[in-house]
């Protein structure tokens, strides 16, 4: 007992001190490609945390902040389809399947497994990327995935189909910084 | 079991240390969608325009629905149709520009949101005013008299739109509404004889699916003996579209109007309108996908 108290407190420092990285600046696009209208949302307010010695990948977007460049659009998203007052956030938590070692200006392919979760529906998922380190000490995270709108109970109406995609392609990119 | 406890408080205690924790952007993000539309049947709303986007509507009121089937329920009756464009200067300020064939009247208009609900309640409503000038520019030659000149042709409106949404379904809209003209002859198409003209519009709207809603309309003059407007319809949105149907009393479109033109009976001389609404934006931003 005693020992795992100690073992916590030699673990407690090493937090603060550990391979953390949070973003300094992060966007997510959306692209939205249906028979008649093809549009983007994006967002440069997305938020995220890569902790390489606990391999914890937590990344999170205020759905709020999408602009797809029409205001009246963008309410309409919001209110009918995301419903952003009852669930403000799309959150990834997960965990990368294996961890390359970085070395600095390579892009290393990686892929995560964890929950996605929109719409206050959450699910197992997958998602491929590239990280790359920086001469800086910087992380740089590309990814790029689908959405089916139907696997978050989002629902696409059919008087609607002509103009919003079932399939809505996401990417983004991060630049994360070390934690201090 | 001691230990064991412990590990899993240990656990708890990492994971929640890992996680980062859930921030709003803007803890006073504004509610969405008081109404589908910047307009809502006749009446402007606090509902606005964002920067560098232009707003496009198409009003039609029909005749009475009292001739039957003979006149396919006023439809054959000429239609009064407005054409309205309004151009978002900033987030809060638009500009428009409308033209309602009733009268052939072309009327500038400007709106501005002066205060906007937030979804945490801080600001419980949202806030508009609304003000425009218009002109008659129908042919008075047939006259004995002298026809008006432009001044006689002009008319003013101002309004204030107060709203609130108060639940997911339902949104009302309280709009003590004014209007003045000039010359208030009697060949123009408006049953009032008075300058000066004042009215309180009730708008409201019910939810009834995701996308589409019943609405309502009450305009009762306040100073004119003239009948109060009545309305009832249902708004669709319909991808960029926003679809108004509705039966109303009156065929006027414009403010001017709404509060001069007179109204039939509820019921007896309802009349067949159809808005259709849609926002483009001026200046797309270039893709960077």
């Amino acid at each position: 007992m005693r020992k795992l108290i100690i073992a916590y407190l030699f673990l407690l420092p090493s937090l603060s001190f550990s391979q953390s990285f949070q973003t300094e600046s992060g966007e997510a696009i959306f692209l939205s490609k249906a028979p008649l209208n093809e549009f983007t949302g994006e967002s440069d307010k997305l938020k995220g945390l890569i902790d390489l010695e606990k391999n914890l990948v937590d990344f999170y977007l205020d759905l709020n902040t999408l602009k797809t460049g029409i205001g009246l659009r963008d309410r309409h998203m919001r209110e009918n389809y995301l419903e952003t007052e009852k669930f403000p956030f799309a959150e990834f938590t997960g965990k990368m399947k294996s961890i390359p070692t970085l070395n600095p200006g390579v892009s290393y392919p990686v892929a995560v497994v964890g929950k996605f979760k929109i719409h206050g529906i959450e699910r197992n998922v997958e998602i491929t990327g590239n990280l790359q380190k920086t001469s800086s000490g910087n992380l740089e995270l590309k990814a790029k995935f689908d959405i089916l709108l139907g696997d978050y109970e989002i629902p696409l109406p059919k008087l609607v189909f002509y103009e919003l995609a079932e399939k809505q392609e996401v990417s983004i990119n991060a630049t994360l910084k070390p934690k201090k | 079991m001691k230990k064991i406890a412990f590990i899993a408080f240990l656990m708890i205690s990492f994971s929640s240390f890992a996680q980062l924790e859930r921030k709003l952007e803007n803890e006073n993000q504004p509610v969405d969608l008081i109404f589908h539309a910047p307009r809502h049947i006749n009446i402007l709303t606090v509902e606005p325009l964002d920067k560098k986007s232009m707003h496009f509507a198409i009003m039609h009121t029909f005749g009475t629905l009292n001739g039957g089937i003979e006149n396919l329920f006023g439809l054959d009756n000429g239609a009064n149709i407005q054409f309205s464009f309004e151009f978002a200067l900033t987030d809060k300020l638009s500009a428009g520009i409308s033209r309602s064939s009733r009268d052939k009247v072309y009327n500038l208009y400007g709106r501005y949101l002066l205060l906007e609900q937030t979804q945490n309640d801080k600001m419980p409503f949202s806030l508009s005013l609304a003000g425009g000038a218009g002109v008659n520019t129908s042919r008075y030659d047939f006259l004995p008299e002298p026809a008006p000149n432009f001044s006689e042709r002009s008319s003013y409106f101002g309004q204030v739109m107060l709203a609130r949404k108060f639940s997911e379904k339902i949104s009302l809209q309280l709009t003590p509404m004014m209007a003045y003209f000039v010359d208030p002859r009697s060949v123009y198409q408006i049953e009032g004889d008075q300058n000066f003209y004042l009215a309180l519009g009730l708008s409201g709207k019910f939810k009834v699916t995701d996308r589409s809603s019943l609405t309502l309309q009450y305009i009762p003059n306040l100073n004119s003996d003239l009948r109060s407007n009545v309305g009832i319809g249902w708004d669709v949105e319909a991808g960029g579209h926003v679809f108004q149907m509705y039966f109303v009393t009156s065929q006027a479109l414009n403010e001017q109007y709404l509060l001069a033109g007179g109204n039939g009976v509820p019921g007896e001389e309802f009349r067949l309108g159809f808005n259709v609404n849609r926002i483009f934006a001026i200046g797309q931003k270039k893709r960077k996908y």
